[in-house]
């Protein structure tokens, strides 16, 4: 047999098998390693701070849970948040990741080293991201070899579409659902693989977590039983099915009501009814099979296929029934939006407003995914080729992760595994077909080979069983595995898989695969070099510390801080404190004080309450911010410095939120000029002149230009020469680069006079003391 | 003598005729054109007379080809559609609320004399006087736009200011339900002979590339948000890392695909050409060199999109 290469021949199995462990383990450390390090850029260019808006939420849950106990933090009633209703937080949040903080903590705490819980918070998602690319391995460990999982673990370590939401400090539920996402699905296939009611307990076991942690659990809620379904229909069922399946539903359903803000659902919504009638055709569909095991007739088996269909068809009569007379709830927005894309504009604006809820240009899928994306069809393809159960699974994702990422920006989490997955199958395929030394012969076709390498033997029966576990009978390369028996002493003519079959095939010449690998390898490289560009620029920044990059090198703009800790150091503690609902969670994080509206957007009249306050005229508006004891309004203002997401940007979603309603007292058409423009310059139309948002922003603007034109960076646009009065409101504190302004509600007028007449009173005599000394001068 | 003060008294009775005859004219108008009447500058004034005890819905669009109002067009029929709906109530309710339509050409002067720059516009005319009187009957209330160019919510806005609700439903899309049926039965006839290309693996092999090739590529962000396929400059790239046309989905949909081929055609055909290695190795250089090359060309569109992006290969 012709060698491209020579391969050393002398080697013991022990020794192959030794080096390949460790092999495995090196590179296992170095993923982990380049998977955490590649998250730190938040930590190294500012500071270990918690990112963004839900993390300060989570990390203050964490907080009560780290000081008070498990049981304070699950009876935990939060009156200072959606004032004066309260929050019962307990009850109304995923606590998986507080408890996998907690737990970490408490841990820590108890082996005497003493870490603070804000830095355990911090590092929670790198650490994860080592335990996703763990379990990334392990999964297409099922679906290939050991070397398309270490491919993928690599891929899904440092692929930005993942370190999006796993940045250091970035502690939100996505920190740990992707790998218990991933995890969950490993678990499953090694259930269906094996038929084990112990792996399916085990995936039952992790789905509850995942319940626990995250509201994306409804994906597995339904991706397995489509999984199970399609196996179903492709007439594959076996009892392997049967046994992984109901195991895994029967418990992970029963265990994930045990979660408080889950509850019920699992038997009275929509989006889990999917599972149920999978577990309930699987049911009929194994009864009928063993039924038909035990009687031979075949006028009773028609009887009995027909009494199957029937059940199946009552059953989803039933649940569509249940449906109509509101025993099962339909579909929840959230979801319905992801099919009907025009839904939520329409019906539920404050869920289009998010920005990671708007559909997906192809660039953010180029900037996440680099050359995984053009792979990654090339690997479902390979899947299609050997098709064995698993692959169905990888199949089915490829699809619905792709729709769903297409939708939602968001949902490029829940793709980027499968991409990876599907790219380090498609690549390892690659390089095992080039890598491999043995060339095809030419003149005469090689003998069938039957003496094959103890691991090909084994397969062999089980090749012409068609299981679908047996490896594909038309593999053209040899995996690693295969080549590194090659080196193995004993059969020396090993490595030769595909010699087995009638035709041979492989790769002549070693110039052909330097040629293939070279450039794989350049692909590689260059994605490392991507990856960490697009970490490091774009997914790194904390968003409550801004960096800008100007003459002078790095500036570090801290206005949120700033201004969150002048509330925290001025204000009574019961100050109430009233700003959009992005900002809610940061202000009970840092500032500690009450707020009116945060990003648990449940209640959606209070929110259009705050949108109505901040569209209207302050003569309005003051009513309603004396009715809900406002002391202070915090607004984010981007003017000055060009910070493009401020208030002014969002305030078409209040005005449409509160017009929701109110569709009486405010209409979005008002906020535009004639010409239907969105200005907030000279024609600016007199509803968004008038506007407590646009007063509050621009109050004093024009002053800090000195006479000169007072420009608007956000929106090139030349502000009027006199600005805005207030009334009702005075100003409290403006940040350094104005990009947080805080307001202080007056009091009523102790004259009972209603503001304005007072202001206009007030003003009217400062104006007579000042004329005295012109006066005067008259006079001399 | 006595002749001008019987004038004096037939005064209100004319005046009271006339604006019988107002009114009763518009029910001829609106009679004549299925429900919609079409207006110019006079009719207009007619039907906004300052004292009426009508309500009045009038949409003010461009329809002519050469005002390329695109989303007149588009709006045209939702406005037909609940105009006819209108008309199917009973007569005396009907009669107190007009569907009108001012085409730009018609009646320049409108436009002007509302300062209208845009189409297309709804403005509602609310009665001033009757038992329907309104406090602000001089100005006209704007339609929100806001919520498409359908019919249904124009329906349902407009009824607010109609005395009953506008009986208005969806119809029937007869033409969907037929190509449904009708691919339903060739289905149904040919499945014995489509049943292998349905159990070949390839073929849902190829739909589930083709899905995720367009689903990768964009396609769902021009769906929805409307975006054209080309500008109307004719540039197909959009500028802007969070936009783009439909022509860009079909280009990097396509290079995605071909790259993808060429790593199959690596893996899957290139060791087949076991006969002869010349072939095989022309093979492998040729689909490597477009790997490389479609890669550049997609990264060099990749940095259209993203000024600041600072790699590029060969191009």
């Amino acid at each position: 047999m012709p060698r491209a290469y020579p391969l050393p021949t002398d080697l013991s199995p022990a020794t192959v098998t030794n080096t390949k462990s460790l092999v495995r383990i090196v590179a296992f450390a170095l993923i982990s390693g380049a998977a955490i390090a590649s998250r730190l850029f938040a930590v190294i260019n500012f500071e270990s701070i918690i990112h963004e808006f839900d993390p300060w939420f989570n990390y203050r849950a964490t907080r009560v849970l780290a000081s008070k106990g498990f049981y304070e933090f699950w009876n935990w009633f939060d009156p200072t948040a959606w004032y004066p209703l309260g929050r019962v937080v307990g009850g109304t949040i995923y606590p998986g990741l507080m408890a996998t903080s907690g737990v970490i903590y408490n841990f820590l705490q108890a082996i005497h080293i003493p870490v603070d819980i804000r830095n355990i918070c911090v590092m929670l998602a790198p650490g994860f991201s080592a335990l996703t690319a763990w379990s990334t391995y392990m999964f297409t460990k099922e679906m290939k070899d050991e070397s398309a999982g270490l491919l993928a673990a690599a891929f899904i370590g440092i692929v930005p579409g993942y370190i999006s939401r796993s940045v250091a400090g970035s502690y939100d539920n996505e920190a740990i659902a992707i790998f218990l996402l991933m995890f969950t699905f490993f678990l499953w296939i090694k259930a269906l693989k094996q038929g084990s009611a112990l792996f399916g307990t085990l995936a039952a076991v992790f789905y509850f977590y995942m319940v626990a942690a995250w509201g994306g659990y409804a994906f597995i809620t339904n991706m397995i039983p489509l999984h199970a379904l399609a196996l179903l229909l492709m007439g594959r069922f076996t009892n392997r099915l049967y046994v992984a399946y109901s195991s895994w539903y029967a418990i992970g359903t029963l265990a994930s009501m045990q979660v408080p803000f889950v509850g019920f659902q699992p038997v009275r919504t929509s989006e889990h009814m999917g599972a149920l009638g999978v577990f309930g055709l699987l049911q009929i569909v194994a009864f009928v099979q063993l039924v038909r095991s035990h009687v031979s007739s075949k006028q009773f088996n028609n009887l009995l296929f027909a009494l199957a269909v029937g059940a199946g068809v009552v059953g989803t009569v039933a649940i569509v029934g249940l449906t109509y007379m509101g025993w099962i709830a339909p579909w929840t927005g959230r979801f319905y939006s992801l099919w009907d894309t025009g839904y939520a504009k329409k019906y539920i604006p404050i869920i289009a407003s998010v920005s990671e809820h708007q559909p997906t240009a192809w660039p953010s899928f180029f900037m996440d995914l680099h050359f995984l994306i053009f792979l990654f069809p090339a690997g479902v393809v390979l899947c299609f080729r050997e098709l064995r159960d698993e692959h169905i699974f990888v199949i089915i994702y490829a699809l619905v992760g792709s729709y769903f990422a297409g939708v939602m920006v968001r949902l490029m989490l829940t793709l980027t595994p499968v991409v990876c997955i599907s790219a380090a199958i498609a690549l390892s395929t690659v390089l095992d077909t080039y890598i491999d030394p043995s060339e095809p012969d030419l003149p005469v076709p090689e003998a069938d080979e039957t003496s094959g390498p103890s691991e090909t033997t084994t397969d062999a029966p089980k090749k012409t069983k068609k299981d679908k576990t047996a490896p594909p009978p038309t593999s053209s390369g040899a995996s690693v595995t295969e080549l590194l028996s090659g080196m193995v002493v004993t059969p020396p003519s090993t490595s030769k898989k595909g010699a087995a079959k009638e035709k041979k095939t492989g790769i002549f010449g070693t110039d052909t695969r330097l040629a293939v690998i070279l450039n794989a390898i350049g692909m590689l490289m260059f994605f490392v070099v991507h990856c960490t560009w697009v970490t490091s620029n774009a997914y790194s920044s904390p968003s409550v510390v801004l960096a800008s990059h100007n003459a002078d090198g790095l500036q570090l703009i801290d206005d949120f801080r700033e201004a969150y800790y002048w509330l925290r150091q001025n204000t009574p503690e019961t100050a109430v404190v009233m700003s959009w609902w992005d900002y809610g969670y940061q202000i009970a994080g840092m500032a500690d004080r009450p707020t009116l509206v945060d990003n648990n957007t449940w209640n959606n009249t209070h929110i259009a309450t705050v949108g109505k306050a901040m569209s209207s005229s302050e003569e309005v508006a003051y009513p309603i911010l004396r009715k809900h004891d406002v002391d202070y309004v915090l607004v984010i203002f981007g003017g000055l410095i060009g910070y493009s997401g401020d208030d002014i940007n969002k305030f078409l979603w209040m005005v449409r939120i509160a017009q929701g309603v109110w569709p009486d007292e405010i209409q979005e058409p008002k906020y535009f000029t004639p010409s239907g423009d969105y200005r907030v310059d000279e024609q600016a139309s007199p509803a968004m002149r008038n506007s407590l948002m646009y007063k509050m922003s621009y109050y004093r603007f024009h002053e800090l230009f000195g006479g000169g034109q007072a420009t608007d960076r956000v929106r090139n646009q030349v502000m009027p020469k006199t600005g805005p009065t207030l009334d009702y409101l005075e100003e409290a504190f403006t940040s350094e680069n104005w990009i947080v302004r805080i307001y202080q509600v007056k009091k009523e007028d102790p004259l009972g006079r209603d503001l304005k007449t007072a202001n206009a009173f007030d003003q009217g005599k400062k104006r007579k003391r000042t004329r005295p000394p012109v006066r005067r001068r008259s006079a001399a | 003598m006595l002749l001008p003060l019987l004038a004096l008294f037939a005064l209100p009775a004319a005046i009271f005729a006339a604006k019988e005859s107002t009114h009763d004219s518009l029910v001829k108008l609106a009679a004549q054109s299925g429900g919609i009447i079409k207006l110019n500058a006079q009719t207009y004034d007619l039907l906004t007379s300052p004292t009426r005890d009508w309500s009045a819905s009038i949409q003010f669009t461009a329809l002519d080809k050469r005002r390329r109002c695109s989303p007149c067009r588009e709006f045209d029929p939702a406005w037909t559609a609940v105009a006819k709906a209108w008309s199917t109530v009973p007569k005396e309710t009907r009669d107190n609320h007009f569907f009108a339509t001012l085409d730009f050409d018609d009646g320049t002067t409108v436009f002007q004399k509302l300062g209208l720059q845009s189409a297309p516009v709804v403005l509602i005319f609310h009665p001033s006087e009757g038992s329907r009187r309104s406090a602000n009957a001089q100005t006209p209330t704007t339609y929100d736009f806001s919520s498409g160019f359908d019919a249904e919510p124009l329906a349902e806005q407009l009824s607010s200011f109609t005395p009953i609700p506008i009986p208005y439903r969806a119809p029937v899309n007869w033409a969907l339900w037929g190509t449904v049926g009708t691919l339903a039965l060739v289905f149904g006839l040919t499945i014995r002979f489509l049943a292998p290309i349905f159990r070949s693996r390839w073929t849902w092999a190829a739909l589930t590339t083709i899905i995720s090739l367009v689903m990768t590529s964009g396609y769902m962000f021009t769906r929805i948000r409307g975006t054209p396929m080309t500008a109307a400059d004719g540039s197909w790239i959009a500028p802007g890392f969070q936009n783009q046309y439909g022509q860009e989905t079909t280009v990097v949909a396509s290079i995605y695909g071909l790259l993808s081929a060429s790593f199959l055609m690596l893996t899957l055909v290139a060791p087949l050409q076991s006969g002869s290695p010349n072939r095989q190795r022309t093979q492998i250089y040729l689909w490597s060199g477009v790997i490389m090359l479609l890669f550049s060309v997609l990264v060099s569109l990749f940095r259209v999109k993203n000024r600041g992006y600072p790699f590029k290969l060969i191009l």
